[in-house]
Order: structure tokens, then C-alpha cells, then sequence
């Protein structure tokens, strides 16, 4: 694997450009110094010449229709690389769902444990990018440190930070949130490489619960993965920063990252997802598939509570206006 | 082989491939010939692809003119597309790395109790005190650092860098490593401005960038005295073909044909349309008849009566 020249960021294969700092990657050395000053194309089929059909997008001949084919846009679909194996199986995880369900609280219909209907639970394997890199990284606050007349007042530095397995979502399937809410609680120790028997066949390799899960693929281009990572970082920089920052309250805090060595690995995180139908509404949950008592999921709402609660809170609403009305008199 | 032609009335240079036209594509001027190939173009290290032919341009447009405001002229509905063209404009991608330092007075609000003095109705002397908002500008220094990517900067006479950068942004995620068989068939003007000059161009740009990003990037509630410089290195600069439709739309015999150009990639389209100058003067005259009695009926209503 090469590395861009400008960040030392890794190049991967059909790279154009590099993803952190957009510094054109040079073209293979050519076997001819020489290349011809002019070139027509010859249809293949009929010997006419062609030209580039912005339809077809390639060259298309005009005369038989007969389309050539040529190199595509190096943006290429992702699949993943590594997956993190499933130690919650099936049982556990469809235990859980039932005693999820159970638990649901006050707001939760009384009835939803015992008449949901459990439609499926389908291990899935959600894609996300693992990314390391260094950056220097500048930043610029308000904090108490040095404050005079106003609470706050500014601030300014730079510092070198590392970040290390700073997980991105590129799922589609599941909803930012729920990204969120799973990623800090998997093992990325434990990721082993994907149709790599060498890899699996390791001996402290964890045996997975769920080996026949469906892997998502990337569903996001490799030129979108850039914008994604790079804010990441940048969210992951703004907590990292606040140490560095004098005084014991901030706001404001701002940073610019300039990255370098970035390296992004595609890896599968597992996740158990749980259809369920309440009432005739379809709902659903997810059950981590690393540690069971994380589930995340909105159940259905008592719409009965609610209607009383609303009630409650207007007559409350009009009782206060009421001795408002009646003391100013 | 490719015959050059320079257009004698805007200086654009244009190499077509199997094709020949009497007209320049972008200004229509006739006045057009064929010269011998500069000695060394900068070859095209990138190109983005047309997407969708002429059909889907003039769909586009005609989806354009018909989203025009009620000013436009109503002639453009039915206007006449004239030498529609698919160009290849060359552009230069600049990307850099840059480090700013950069001053700034920051303001940071506090609130102040205000006691003044005042007399009543009866004469007598009263004291208000009230909550103020004031601001206490501090003095900032520091860095700003980043890498500046994806400035496109024209190098084509016929089209204008400010006509570019309306048609941006371009899909950089679609570019493919130039081939001729990407632009076959279709005209490629040459890079027919400076690389330095472009270079410069790309620069400027780049740190009209850099002081958006840096307005975003000061803490505080407000700021003044903002002023950065800022060390560009590492800079690319890599020769780029972008898709570009020209064409030109007559809509009146008495009037210049009206100059439109499309995003070859995205459809998107820039051009300045006409507006008719009646429908203007009369909403001009509603409105200010519209104020005119507003202010009448609160003069009338505001007066002792």
C-alpha cells in the first residue's frame, strides 16, 4: 500500500485523488515517452469512427450503436474488510427482546409484552469505517481563565493529537442514532479479516454466534467516506482539545484539523435486528450483538396516558392563568 | 486528426475531433480560424464526463425557462435554441496545504446595571435602574490550519471564471484519469489561459476560503479586526476538463441572443435572464401605492380628532 506524498495518508487501489487532502495521485509510468499526437477510435464491430456518448458513457458508435468499453470513474463501492464476530446468538438475543419488551415503563402500553408479535430477529452485520490518524489540530475557546468584565474570555492553541479506532457509520439501515448509541461498546480487538482463512483459523480467533449473517455493503461512495471521516475527527478533536484549554468552563470551542496518516479500514459491527408488530404498527429495536443489555428501540406509546397527561397539563395551564387573573384583580 | 481553431472575437481556442463548425460555441461570432496547434498545451490529467446528452440539456433548460419569476420576459418560454453545444472547458483543480496566523478583536457580551435619572409627570425625580447588554472586545491570536482542495478555477477564454463558478459544484467523485477516447467526438477548447495566472486565480480563491472558514472558526459572541495571512505550500495544480452545454437563446429579433450555459454533469444552469421592464414599474407603483396609503392611514388615525 502507498501513501499520499503530502499527508502520508494510505492510497488505496483506483485511487484518483488522496481522500484527506485531495492531492492527485500520479498516473502509472507509461510504457511509451511517445504517445501519438492524434488518435481516432474505430468502432470495433463496423471499423467506423466513434465518439463518447455521454449517454452510454463510453464511446459509442453512431452508425451499429455498439458501445466500447473503458475504465469507470474510480469511485468504487465499498465491502467491508473486517467484521467483529457475534457473541450474543440467538437465544440470548431473542430472551432479551422478550424481557426488553417487558420493561418498556410506564409509558409503554400495559399489553405490549404480551401481544407484540416477534415478526423477525435477523443478525446483521451494519458497515462502518475504523479510522486512525494524527492531526495537528487548532483550536479556539471562551473560558473563565483570564476573564474580566464579561464571564469569558478567548482563547487560542494548537496541539498534536492522535485518534485512534474512531468508528463512522456508513449505514444505511440504521439511523444515525442508533449508530451512535451502539459504537462505543464493541470489542474492535476482536475484528477478524473477512475470507481470510488464515485469519479465522487462529486459534484465539472468539467463535462467532451468528456466522451467517448478511454483511451490509457500503452503501456510501469512497469520495463520500472522506466527508464523513473528516467530521468525525473533527467531533472526536473538539472533546479531545478540552483539556488543553486553560480555565474550568468553556464554550465555543472551534477546530481546524489538519490530518495526516489516516488510515481506514471497512469493517461489519454486529448488531441483532428485531422486527416486531404492535396492535397492526410495525416497530423495531436493536439488540447489540456484542452485549445484550444494550437494546435500542422506541416502543409504542401509551396513547391513552398521553391524552390524560395532555389533559392534565392544560387544566393546570388554565388553573395557574385563572389565579393569575383573580390576584391582579 | 483534431483541427485547432482560435475565435477571432473572444480568444477562445477550441480543438474538435471529427467535427467542424463555422461559429464559435460561446459567443456565436463567426469570425473563426483555423490555426496550427500551440506548441505545448497542457495535456489533461483529469476529465468529468458529460452525463445525459443533448436531449436531457434541453429538457433542463426548458424546465429552467419555465421556472423563470413572472418579470422574465414571456418571449423566453418560447425562445429558439441556437447552436446548442457540448464543450470540454479546461480548468485547473488547485489543492494546498495552508497554515493562517491570524489577529482579532473578540467580543464578549456581559450584562451592566444602568441607573439613570429621570423626572416624572409631577416633576419629581426618580431612579430607574435596568439590565444592559455590553461588549468587551479582547485581543486574539492564533492559527487556523487545514488543506484547501477542490478550487476549480477556469483556464478557457471563452468561458469566464465567474461563469464557472456558478455552474459549480461539479461531482469531483466522478473523475476519471483523461483518455481521448472520454472526449471523442466532442469539442475540447485548449487551456488557452496561463497556468500562473490560473495558479494565482486559484490562490485568491482559496483564501476568500480561508476567511469564510475563519469567521466561523473565531470564539465569542461577536469580532472585529479580523486579519489573517496565511502560508500556502505543497500547492497542485492539475489541467481538468469540465463538461460544460453553451448555447444561445434568440428570443427576440431586436435583441442579442441570450447566452446560457448548463453543468454537463449536474444540469445545473447559470444565465442572467431579461426581465420585461413594464411588469417592474408596475410592482414598483403597487408597492409604493401599498405604503403610500399605510402611512396615510396612520397619519389620519395618529391625528387629534
Amino acid at each position: 500500500m502507498t501513501a499520499c506524498a503530502r499527508c502520508e495518508t494510505a492510497l488505496e487501489a483506483g485511487d484518483l485523488r488522496c481522500a484527506i487532502c485531495a492531492l492527485p495521485v500520479p498516473a502509472a509510468a507509461r510504457a511509451s515517452v511517445a504517445a501519438p499526437r492524434a488518435q481516432v477510435l474505430r468502432c470495433g464491430d463496423c471499423g467506423a469512427a466513434i465518439g463518447f456518448s455521454a449517454e452510454a458513457q463510453a464511446p459509442r458508435c453512431g452508425f451499429c450503436g455498439h458501445a466500447m468499453a473503458i475504465e469507470q470513474p474510480s469511485d468504487p463501492l465499498e465491502v467491508a474488510q473486517w467484521r467483529l464476530p457475534f457473541t450474543v446468538d440467538r437465544a440470548t438475543a431473542e430472551a432479551r427482546a422478550r424481557s426488553w419488551l417487558a420493561g418498556r415503563g410506564w409509558w409503554a402500553p400495559r399489553t405490549l409484552a404480551r401481544e407484540a408479535v416477534l415478526e423477525a430477529l435477523t443478525p446483521l452485520a451494519w458497515a462502518a469505517w475504523r479510522v486512525n490518524a494524527v492531526a495537528l489540530v487548532a483550536w479556539a475557546a471562551d473560558s473563565d481563565a483570564g476573564a474580566e468584565r464579561s464571564a469569558w474570555a478567548p482563547h487560542a492553541g494548537r496541539v498534536e493529537l492522535a485518534f485512534r479506532d474512531i468508528v463512522v457509520p456508513a449505514s444505511r439501515g440504521l439511523s444515525a442514532r442508533e449508530c451512535r448509541r451502539l459504537t462505543p461498546h464493541y470489542a474492535l480487538a476482536s475484528a477478524v479479516a473477512i475470507d481470510d482463512a488464515a485469519v479465522d483459523a487462529t486459534p484465539d480467533a472468539a467463535p462467532d454466534a451468528a456466522p451467517d449473517a448478511a454483511i451490509e455493503s457500503f452503501d456510501v461512495q469512497r469520495s463520500a467516506a472522506r466527508h464523513h471521516a473528516q467530521r468525525a475527527i473533527e467531533a472526536a478533536a473538539r472533546v479531545l482539545v478540552q483539556p488543553h484549554i486553560p480555565g474550568r468552563r468553556y464554550r465555543n470551542v472551534r477546530v481546524a484539523c489538519r490530518i495526516e496518516r489516516q488510515t481506514t479500514a471497512r469493517v461489519a459491527l454486529p448488531a441483532w435486528i428485531l422486527a416486531y408488530r404492535y396492535r397492526g404498527a410495525a416497530y423495531r429495536a436493536i439488540i447489540h450483538g456484542q452485549r445484550p443489555d444494550l437494546v435500542i428501540g422506541r416502543p409504542p406509546l401509551d396513547r391513552g396516558k398521553l391524552a390524560w397527561l395532555v389533559a392534565i397539563a392544560v387544566l393546570a395551564a388554565l388553573a395557574a392563568v385563572a389565579a393569575i387573573a383573580l390576584r391582579s384583580r | 486528426m483534431p483541427a485547432t481553431f482560435a475565435c477571432g472575437h473572444c480568444g477562445a481556442s477550441l480543438g474538435f475531433a471529427g467535427v467542424r463548425t463555422a461559429t464559435c460555441p460561446y459567443c456565436a461570432s463567426p469570425n473563426f480560424v483555423e490555426r496550427p496547434a500551440s506548441a505545448q498545451p497542457p495535456h489533461p490529467a483529469f476529465v468529468i464526463a458529460f452525463a445525459g446528452g443533448a436531449a436531457r440539456a434541453r429538457a433542463q433548460l426548458a424546465a429552467w425557462l419555465g421556472g423563470r419569476s413572472w418579470f422574465a420576459d414571456a418571449r423566453l418560454a418560447h425562445a429558439r435554441v441556437e447552436d446548442l453545444r457540448g464543450v470540454y472547458v479546461p480548468a485547473y483543480l488547485y489543492s494546498a496545504v495552508a497554515d493562517t496566523e491570524y489577529t482579532a478583536a473578540i467580543g464578549e457580551h456581559y450584562t451592566a446595571t444602568e441607573t439613570r435619572e429621570t423626572r416624572d409627570a409631577r416633576g419629581e425625580l426618580r431612579r430607574e435602574t435596568r439590565q444592559v447588554t455590553r461588549t468587551e472586545y479582547r485581543a486574539l491570536a492564533g492559527r487556523h490550519v487545514g488543506y484547501v482542495t477542490d478550487v476549480l478555477v477556469s483556464a478557457s477564454q471563452g468561458l469566464a471564471a465567474a461563469e464557472l463558478r456558478a455552474l459549480e459544484p461539479y461531482e469531483l467523485g466522478q473523475l476519471r484519469r483523461y483518455a481521448p477516447a472520454l472526449v471523442t467526438g466532442w469539442i475540447a477548447e485548449e487551456f488557452s489561459r496561463d497556468a500562473e495566472a490560473c495558479r494565482q486565480a486559484s490562490r485568491d480563491a482559496a483564501l476568500d476560503d480561508i476567511g469564510l472558514a475563519l469567521r466561523k472558526f473565531l470564539p465569542g459572541d461577536s469580532h472585529s479586526d479580523l486579519a489573517w495571512r496565511t502560508t500556502v505550500r505543497w500547492e497542485s495544480l492539475d489541467p481538468i476538463l469540465v463538461p460544460v452545454w453553451v448555447l444561445a437563446l434568440r428570443y427576440r429579433r431586436d435583441r442579442p441572443a441570450l447566452r446560457v450555459v448548463i453543468n454537463g454533469q449536474t444540469g445545473a444552469i447559470a444565465g442572467r435572464v431579461p426581465l420585461t421592464g413594464w411588469k417592474v414599474a408596475l410592482a414598483i407603483g403597487g408597492l409604493a401605492l401599498v405604503v403610500a396609503a399605510i402611512v396615510a392611514l396612520v397619519v389620519r388615525g395618529g391625528a387629534p380628532g
